[in-house]
Parts: structure tokens; sequence; C-alpha cells
């Protein structure tokens, strides 16, 4: 919140004694008047001086700077800083570091983020950012503002050598969170939603991989909303029916089967629910219950018990929306 | 020992005297957001049916000082540049106060229309930062100005459309991962334009009810923290989509009550947390939608009284619980 503690206000430097400082517009304020420290005060005072003038001048960047470390979410100050590298053609890999920093300590701003995006358009490469992302995904896994200024960078840039190592990349955040659902979202992003990678092409072959490798990662954790969102995920934008996961759900939508551990024969396609799995998994029965309605007919009756299972007992917080899925599916049936 | 009524007088008092704390360090943190906080104060009083409790007269001139005349649009503060989420907040208080006659309608409308991209999407400023926030708060300040028609609605459409994710979610930008604060700007912006058949129903109905935790609460991200401003941000969803039965009401009502602060007033964004005006703003909000007894009835497009917005006919198809008795 404040600068270094020894340095002198502004008021009290001859290098800016040609500055006119503007004190704050006071006017009626019926929520909240301002109260500033005198740092603060002194510094935007000095910096309304400027803008007024319309100085451009390296002094500026340390006048924005320091106002920013005061109060990063301060537009005003950004914008003009922004406006002022510009102006004087400064070193933007400079600024770029000093960024780094800036960036890690107030990961929440959005400023910093928008920032660092005109910084990256002007430079051009996007190549140190990635790695700069991911070090600072370590301080805050799941700041939205990171993974949204990686997924924009990914597709601005768009070009093949940025993009080479982004699923290693997200199987690596999954490995460290499973239940990281940024990385979930960032995996289907990079596999489906931004264009075919190379060595992608077939697309049905990666369809094949995506199911395998959710499938492995719901039997580890099957308690897991992410994964499973991502299975259906994977399935509607293929066109594959829910059906055809039918082998692979039922065993995590039943309590776990005394004889579990006797079967030595393991379907690799169908890996079964992991030792100490808390079953029956509710979104394995929502599954389930989804197979079941799209079946019609005397299989909405199974769907219907499946619902009334997760409504009386197994997720009974969202009661009235299962009440609502069979009231829906029996209507169905009657039309 | 949790509180099982919402504390009216006390919350009235906690806004009225936002004011005066004085020695309040983090005042000078939020001048980028002084508008917004009355947007709020205000908003949480109507919805307590103590709208008067600020004195109108000096909210008003508040707003109108914050002017930027080289913009043509509001800012946060009287010397801040004008930015589209300040706009929205001054058009919502003057309109909650009836006093949209003081607004320049015309430079209002070319000021928000100049902060379209050609993606469809909106910058904040000149700045630049595009989000569907943005988009949202030029959609429903352009509506509450009666200039939606100068709008190129399928361009911001579609990008709309392009932010929605395979959980049937949206994000704040193309790519971005769902959120629930992002999903009820997305929504509300569609319902606004009634271009609802954009959104896949089933799947976010049901991603929305998910975002309901054992203790009642409701978080914005599968696997993170509930807090109370996402009671608004996904009621506001479900009531446009007409589901808010959804949601299990009697736990969603006792965890926003359990964050008041029963001394001092104000709603916090979890239990023993500091309140803040925002999070008393969207407590309330939800509390309304969710049928609360003795609150005033809250447009969840708009998020504004439900009376101001059916004066202008500007009401959308939506659907809160019936407000019980007691
Ligand atoms: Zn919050």
């Amino acid at each position: 919140m404040t600068s270094e503690p020894d340095a002198p206000l502004f008021a009290d430097r001859p290098e800016w004694e040609d500055v006119v400082p503007l004190p704050q517009y006071e006017n009626v304020d019926p929520l909240a008047p301002i109260f500033y420290t005198d740092e603060y005060k002194d510094a935007t005072n000095y910096f309304r001086g400027i803008v007024k003038t319309g100085e451009m001048s390296p002094r500026v960047l340390e006048l924005t700077e320091n106002i920013i470390r005061q109060n990063p979410a301060h537009y005003s100050a950004w914008q003009y800083r922004y406006k002022t590298l510009m102006a004087l053609k400064a070193p933007l890999d400079v600024e770029l570091r000093l960024m780094d920093e800036l960036a890690v300590r107030y990961l929440k701003t959005y400023q910093v983020w928008h920032h660092r995006r005109l910084l990256v358009t002007e430079t051009r490469e996007p190549g140190p950012e990635l790695e700069f992302i991911t070090k600072s995904l370590q301080e805050d896994m799941k700041n939205y503002h990171t993974w949204s200024y990686r997924q924009w960078l990914l597709a601005y840039f768009n070009d093949d050598a940025l993009w080479s190592d982004e699923l290693n990349f997200a199987d690596q955040m999954l490995e460290s969170d499973i239940r990281n659902n940024s990385a979930w979202h960032h995996r289907f992003f990079v596999v489906f939603q931004s264009g075919v990678r190379t060595g992608d092409e077939n697309r049905e072959e990666v369809v094949r991989r995506e199911l395998a490798f959710v499938k492995n990662y719901i039997s580890l954790a099957p308690n897991n909303a992410s994964a499973w969102n991502y299975l259906r995920g994977i399935l509607d934008h293929s066109a594959t029916p829910y059906s055809q996961l039918l082998l692979f759900v039922t065993p995590y939508s039943v309590p776990r089967s005394p004889d579990a551990d006797l079967v030595d024969v393991i379907d690799l396609e169908n890996p079964p629910p992991s030792m100490g799995a808390q079953l029956p998994c509710v979104a394995a029965i929502e599954f389930l219950a989804d197979i079941h309605e799209n079946e019609g007919g005397d299989d909405i009756m199974k769907a219907t018990e499946l619902w009334r299972s997760l409504a009386d007992e197994h997720d009974t917080i969202r009661k009235k929306s299962r009440e609502y899925r069979i009231r829906d599916a029996l209507q169905k049936v009657q039309v | 020992m949790a509180e099982s009524q919402l504390l009216i007088p006390l919350h009235v008092s906690y806004i009225k005297s936002l004011g005066d704390s004085k020695d309040d360090l983090a005042y000078h943190m939020t001048a980028h957001l002084r508008m917004n906080a009355i947007y709020w104060g205000l908003t949480a009083l109507c919805t307590m049916g103590h709208k008067d409790a600020l004195d109108r007269v000096e909210v008003i001139d508040f707003v109108l000082s914050c002017w930027d005349d080289e913009a043509g649009g509001f800012g946060a503060h009287p010397d801040h540049d004008a930015h589209i989420h300040s706009t929205l907040s001054a058009i919502q208080i003057l309109l909650t106060h009836d006093a949209l006659d003081k607004v320049d309608i015309d430079r209002v409308t070319r000021f928000i229309l100049s902060l379209q991209k050609p993606s469809g999407v909106f910058a904040g400023d000149e700045f630049g930062e595009t989000d569907t926030r943005f988009s949202y708060c030029a959609i429903s300040a352009l509506s509450l100005l009666g200039r939606l028609s100068d709008l190129d609605v399928e361009k911001t459409v579609s990008y709309i459309r392009q932010c929605r994710n395979f959980d049937g979610g949206f994000g704040n930008t193309i790519g971005a991962e769902s959120h629930a604060a992002q999903v009820f700007v997305c929504v509300a912006a569609l319902a606004i334009l009634d271009r609802l058949e954009e959104v896949d129903q089933q799947t976010l109905c049901w991603w929305l009810a998910e975002r309901q935790l054992p203790n009642g609460g409701l978080n914005g991200r599968p696997e993170k923290l509930e807090d109370v401003c996402y009671s608004f941000w996904i009621l506001s969803s479900l009531s446009i989509m007409r589901k808010v039965p959804w949601i299990d009401a009697d736990k969603l009502t006792a965890f926003i009550l359990s964050c008041q602060d029963p001394e001092s007033g104000g709603i916090a964004d979890r239990p023993g947390d500091a309140v803040d005006v925002f999070h008393t703003c969207f407590g309330t909000a939800g509390l309304s939608l969710l049928g609360y007894p003795g609150l005033v009835d809250l447009d969840p497009v708009y998020c504004m009284p439900a009376s101001v917005i059916e004066a202008k006919g500007l009401r959308k198809d939506w659907q809160a619980l019936h407000r019980r008795l007691s």
C-alpha cells in the first residue's frame, strides 16, 4: 500500500519544483468523502499537475509507478503511464520486467494485466510471456486474470511454436491439482476450442485420446465435477451419444461391490473407481440418468428412479432441480 | 450465533455512515469505485424500503459532478475520466431518482457506442480493456436510455456467443473460463436484447445449481469458496431462466444472513469477514429474489427496483420466488 518508506514527498523534491500540484476537486460526496495519506495526496496532486500540462517525460514514469504502488487500481495513472511510454519510445522490455514484479504483487488487479497486454501487443514477443504466466500461476493456480491472459496470448499471436507445448502445460497443471477447473477449461480450450493443433489433425483420434485421458482422471478421483464436465464437453462437442459410456459409468453410480477387488482382468478402456473412492458418485448417477432419459420409453422410469435417489439421498441440496427433471421427463412420456 | 433475521435498521445506518469513517485508509484506494459504491448503497436501500435514507439532492449533485465533458460520459469520481461502468451506475442512480432528464442522452449514447470494438465486445474506457462485463454495461445503459435501437445487435451478440463454453457458462473474453459473474452479465445482456435462445439453458441452469455448497452458499466456479455476491449473480441468471427454485432457498437465505455484522451492520462475503457496501447490495438483492419477507422487488436483469423498470416498460419475462409474508 505504501511506497518506499524513506522516499521524500514530491512537494519536497527540487526536481519537481516546476510542476504546479493540483489538489483533489472537492465536492459533496454523500457516501464517502475521500481521506488520503499524505504520500498519496502528494503524488496524485502532482499527477493531476502533469496531466494538466500534458507532460510526458521520464519523471512521469517515476511518478506513475509511485502512485500505482500505492494504489494499483488507479486506472488513470496506468493509462497515462502507457501513453508516456509510447511517447518516449521507452524500452518496453524494461517495463515488462517491472511488470513481472507488479503482476505477482497485485495479481487480482485488472489494470496490471491489461497494461501487459498492451505492451506485448507492441513488442510482439509472446514467447517469454508463457514462461512468466506459468511462474505467476504458482502464486495462485486459479487466478482468473492470469489464465485469461494466457488464453488471449495464445489466440492473439496464434503461431505453432507458441502452441507447441500447451497440452503438456495443461497436463502439468492438472497433475499438481486434479480439481483445478481452470486447468480443465484450458485443456478444452487447447484441444477443441481454438483451432486444430499440429499433430491433432485426426479428430476421431483426438476424441479417443481425450476420453481415455478424462476416464483415467475420473477413476483416480470420481467426485470431481470438473472432470465430469470435461467428459460431457467432449461428448457434446463430438456428438458422441452418452450411452457409449454406459459400461464406464455404471460402476461409479452404485455402492462399491464387495467383490470388486476380485476382478483381475482390468478393462483398460473402462478404468474402475480407485480404491477408497467415495461411491456412489453423484455425477455418475446424474450421467446415467441422462443416458436413460435419452433412450426414452421404459428407460424414462429408470431415469426418474435415479433422480429420486439423488433428490432424497445422495444430493439433497439440489432436490428441487431433480424433482423438476422428474416432472419434465414424465410429462414428455405422457404427451 | 448466526443471525436469523435481516437486520434492516442496522444495514441502513451502516450505509448512511459510510461517509463518516474519515479515518478509514481504505477509502483512498476505492475512489475509482465511488460512483459504483453509491449505486450499490442506493440499490441496497431501495431493496430494504429505505430509498430516502440518502439525501436525493446530494446524490444527484454528486453524480452530475462526475460528468466528464471531454468524453461525454461519467467518471467514478469528479476528476476521473469517463468509464462505461461508472456511466451505467450514474444512469441507474439518476433513473432510480427519476432524474434522467439531467443527462445529455445523445452524448452519452455516442460515448458508449464509441467503446465498441470491431469484434463486437465493448471496452471499459479509451484505455481499451475489453470484457463481457462492459458489453453488459453498454447494453443495460442504452436500454435504460431508450437508445438500444442505435446498437449493432448482431455484432454485439456474436461476441457474447463466442464466449460461451462447453459447460454452458460464459467467460469474460473469448476462450476464458466460465465464471458465475460473467454468466450474469452475458445472460442479462441477452435477455435485454431478447436473444436468450443463444443460451444452452439446460446445461447452464444445471451448472448454476451445482454452484451451491453444503453450507448453503454459492461459489462462482467449481472448487472455489462460497461468497455472498454470487447469490445475486446466480439467482438473477436463474430468475431470467425461471429456475430459481433449483437453489435450496432456506439454506442460501441462512448463509446470507450469517454474513451480516450484527453490531455495526453491513454484509460481508463470508461469515466473519469485514463487511462492504458491494456485498451488502448483492446480499440484500439475493434475499429479495429469494422472496425474503418485507423486502422490495428487485429486477434481476437491471439490478434495480422492479417498479422503476416496469414504469419504463422494460420488464423481461423473469421469475423470482414469491414474497413470503413471514
Ligand atoms: Zn464477492
